[in-house]
């Protein structure tokens, strides 16, 4: 009997144990801090010495990291709760990591072009990334497409803008990249040019964090592209260029009111260019929130 | 030609701290077909690493050693002999069935044959039974009888037995023994190694013994139990004869009807001449000789000292 | 030799080996959900996933069975009945290490049929950009196993020396690690930074290693499994025959070492 007793005594014990640890172990875990969720990856190079044959498999878990951690930061945003803005620094390197474990990785290089340019503002870098890449997937269209935005509508380097959209034009056999590189030379399509390529990009996204990222800034973009248009057409009728968003609103030239999704509010810079409070990004409106609150 | 032929087999092992441990020293030794063979020894004498010679498990430091004609080493010496190891153990996830089938084929016999000669050594052995079983469930004498199966199986000439009694009760035992007596009745040679010295009188025509890597005594049961006769016990009824004329002779025992005497069986003889001269009547003589145990003993003995 | 193969597969589905493959290979069920996590090459992330599968469950195949078929037959004294035979300890080696092998192509064939399923699936879930080249797939798997046969020949060799189990298993695991990066090294002891920074005597014993030591990244086509990347057909046969002519060398040790060990 006290064969059998004992242990199960001492199981159910531990069991009970077990549940009462595993709230506070499950909460310690939730709260680490974000460069320990995200890890220290050793470099790339002694990755790729360790990696032996599953080079592959550790780039595609070094994106897949990444993803997960930057889905996880976005849909509380997008929910609007309030979270530390994801390390794009850290995120920039581990994608760095991953193509160097597997420059055909494509994960790593579209992801890597949707933050280090909306978010981390690193053109120039995002360029040079898609330059590797470019070496290695010599048929992916993608590629020089998303260099020639980075390009022409950041970076404003026009004619290397036309030379990746060339490329991009004779891989994909479509007219897309050629329909943008008519817009680019027009500081007015700068606007549409995006929103062109939000498009594109949010057709063909299957991940729904980022599916509803692109919808999001997509949606921003052409809310910009309305008040772009009710402030020509204020121009035109009053010959007078407007100086507020309220002006176009109160003239029945913006109906409905525009609304950033981002939670910001659009006013007009004084050469007449769209912005927001919100900078097109969620960590924008509350540095604004904590700069008022600091005041 | 011979069955076995060693001749100058030495083997010496590496010890620690790079001493060398003579495990056989100069062997020499012939086993002629037909022959039933015992190879005594104490444990750690060298049997083992005779035999491990013999099957090519080890490689001799000096000497040759011929099975059939064969040197030793070579896949031919090895096709015409039944080779059981001491505590043997075999692949244990196959039947006991299939481990003899296998080992059947490795002699390369044909389909026909092998399926008849399975049949009949797993009926012998009594392993009838547990044929489909795998023997990871056997008990320990039951792999013992799988190891003797699997020297039968393709009916040699000559069978090499390392400790074959080990771990069989003794029913065990007496099936190992009328087994060897009928293949010595059909000619087969048998080569087995043991301590118990009551096997080898049941059973050989000759034996060795080896004690410390050297063979110290070689010769026929026969000779053996010949030569230990150390003299006879004689009774005589009393109230009979003059027994003082017996006075020379040691009394071993008596009673009220009867007297013992030892008689050296160089005064045999005189003994029983002066006993018919003394009109003493001889009711019963008896050969006191050594036992082959003792004989054993007093070679170890020898040879340990 | 055929009859010692015969019973070394027998031992190594009778130890139930394949069942906890097939178990193993439950995880293929999950690979075309999981690969769906990916954005942009659902496809390529679920052959990723298939092809690192099955290499990992061939790397501890190579390495338990090879390092401990010939240990543990030593161990349990199964070769004082077996090398009594009448068989050469040549053909025992060789015996046991085809009976390996084929179990290791066997279960190649199946997991490879199941991860063709599993990229099957996910590539009619989420087509992708550019078309399976199944080829490619098919070369990746059996070059992998080829890869991983010639290791269960380093376990073998290994073993064949050993009097623990530890050589084996773990000289093995080295040898994995070792022969994966060989070409890296060497490649990158060719770069001109490298030239000035490396000592010629390290740098000819980092050749030396490299000669010496198996070249597994040859046998590594994930790259081109994955994305679809056209093969280099002499590349293969060269490859095939480089496979053939080292195996060849590590048996041929083999054998001539475990001709000299004595069964003491």
């Amino acid at each position: 009997m006290n064969r059998v007793l004992r242990p199960s005594v001492v199981m159910l014990l531990s069991l009970a144990c077990y549940g009462v640890l595993l709230g506070p172990f499950c909460a310690y875990m939730k709260q680490k801090p974000v460069e320990e969720k995200l890890g220290y990856v050793p470099s790339a190079t002694l990755l790729r010495y360790l990696a032996t044959d599953q080079k592959e498999f550790v780039a595609a878990s070094l994106v897949m990291k990444t993803v997960m951690y930057y889905g996880g930061i976005a849909e509380k945003q997008q929910t609007n709760v309030v979270v530390a803005p994801p390390d794009l620094p850290a995120m920039s390197r581990l994608l760095h990591g991953a193509v160097k474990l597997d420059p055909y990785n494509m994960d790593a290089y579209y992801f890597a072009q949707s933050f280090l340019t909306w978010d981390a503002k690193q053109y120039k870098l995002a360029n040079n990334l898609m330059d590797y890449g470019m070496k290695y997937r010599t048929w992916d269209w993608y590629l020089p497409f998303f260099a020639g935005f980075n390009s022409a509508y950041f970076l404003k380097d026009y004619s290397a803008a036309a030379r990746y959209y060339q490329k991009a034009g004779e891989l994909s056999g479509s007219d897309l990249s050629r329909l943008l590189a008519g817009r680019y030379l027009q500081e007015s399509g700068q606007t549409g040019l995006a929103i062109a390529y939000l498009t594109v990009m949010e057709k063909g996204e299957t991940n729904e964090a980022m599916k509803r990222n692109y919808h999001i800034r997509l949606t921003a973009f052409r809310e910009v592209h309305r008040i772009e248009v009710a402030r020509d057409r204020f121009k035109e009728a009053k010959g007078i260029v407007p100086t507020t968003v309220e002006q176009l609103i109160l003239g029945g030239f913006l109906v409905p009111p525009p609304v950033d999704p981002y939670g910001g509010t659009f006013y007009l810079e004084p050469d007449g260019k769209v912005a927001t409070t919100s900078k097109f990004a969620f960590a924008g409106v509350k540095n604004e929130k904590r700069q008022h609150t600091g005041e | 030609m011979n069955a076995i032929d060693i001749s100058g087999l030495c083997k010496q092992f590496k010890g620690k701290k790079m001493t060398r441990v003579d495990a056989l020293k100069n062997l020499d030794l012939q086993i002629v077909p037909g022959e039933v063979f015992g190879y005594l020894g104490p444990n750690g004498a060298g049997k083992s690493t005779t035999i491990k010679c013999l099957m090519g498990l080890i490689r001799p430091t000096a000497g040759t050693a011929t099975i059939m004609g064969e040197p030793v080493g070579s896949v031919a010496s090895r096709t015409k002999v039944g080779f059981l190891p001491e505590n043997p153990a075999f692949y244990d996830y196959l039947s006991a069935e299939e481990y003899l089938r296998f080992v059947g084929k490795t002699f390369r016999m044909p389909e026909a044959l092998l399926s008849r000669r399975t049949d009949e050594t797993l009926k012998l052995l009594e392993l009838w039974d547990a044929r489909k079983r795998p023997m990871r469930g056997y008990s320990k004498g039951m792999v013992q009888r799988v190891g003797l199966a699997q020297t039968m199986i393709h009916d040699p000439d000559l069978y090499i037995l390392d400790e074959p009694m080990s771990g069989l009760d003794p029913i065990g035992r007496a099936l190992v023994k009328e087994i060897i007596l009928d293949l010595k009745k059909r000619g087969k040679s048998v080569f087995f190694s043991t301590h118990i010295t009551d096997d080898v009188e049941k059973v050989c025509d000759r034996v060795g013994v080896i004690v410390k890597g050297q063979l110290e005594a070689l010769d026929s049961v026969e000779n053996i139990v010949r030569k230990g006769i150390e003299g006879y016990i004689v009774q005589t009824r009393l109230g009979q004869g003059e027994h003082d004329s017996l006075k020379g002779f040691n009394i071993t025992r008596r009673n009220e009807t009867f007297v013992e005497y030892f008689v050296p069986v160089a005064g045999f003889n005189e003994f029983i001449a002066l006993a018919g001269h003394h009109s003493v009547e001889v009711t019963l003589v008896e050969t006191k000789r050594k036992d082959l145990e003792s004989f054993f003993l007093e070679i170890v003995r020898k040879g340990n000292s | 030799m055929l009859n010692i193969m015969a019973i070394s597969l027998k031992g190594i589905f009778r130890d139930r080996i394949f069942q906890g493959i097939m178990g193993l290979a439950v995880l293929f069920l999950f690979i075309p959900s999981a690969a769906s996590l990916s954005m942009r090459q659902v496809t390529e992330l679920s052959i990723t996933l298939s092809l690192s599968l099955i290499s990992f469950i061939m790397l501890l195949l190579a390495v338990f069975l090879g390092a401990t078929s010939i240990w543990k037959d030593i161990e349990r004294r199964y070769t004082y009945s077996i090398l009594s035979l009448p068989l050469s300890r040549t053909a025992y080696l060789l015996g046991r290490f085809l009976g390996i092998a084929l179990f290791m192509l066997l279960t190649a064939l199946f997991l490879g049929g199941v991860a063709m399923l599993a990229i099957k699936v996910a590539s009619v879930l989420y087509p992708p950009a550019r078309p399976v080249l199944w080829i490619a797939v098919l070369a990746s798997i059996l070059y992998g196993t080829l890869k991983y046969i010639l290791l269960v020949a380093v376990s073998m060799l290994l073993a064949t020396v050993s009097t623990s189990f530890f050589l084996p298993v773990f000289g093995t695991i080295c040898t994995y690690l070792a022969g994966s990066i060989t070409q890296q090294v060497y490649d990158y002891l060719h770069t001109p930074a490298a030239v000035k920074a490396i000592s010629p005597i390290m740098k000819q014993a980092a050749l030396f290693f490299y000669y010496l030591l198996p070249n597994l990244s040859a046998f590594d086509l994930k790259v081109n499994a994955i994305y679809a990347l056209p093969l280099n057909a002499s590349g293969l046969l060269m490859t095939a025959l480089y496979f053939i002519v080292y195996t060849s060398v590590l048996l041929a040790a083999g054998a001539i070492l475990l001709g000299r060990r004595e069964m003491k």
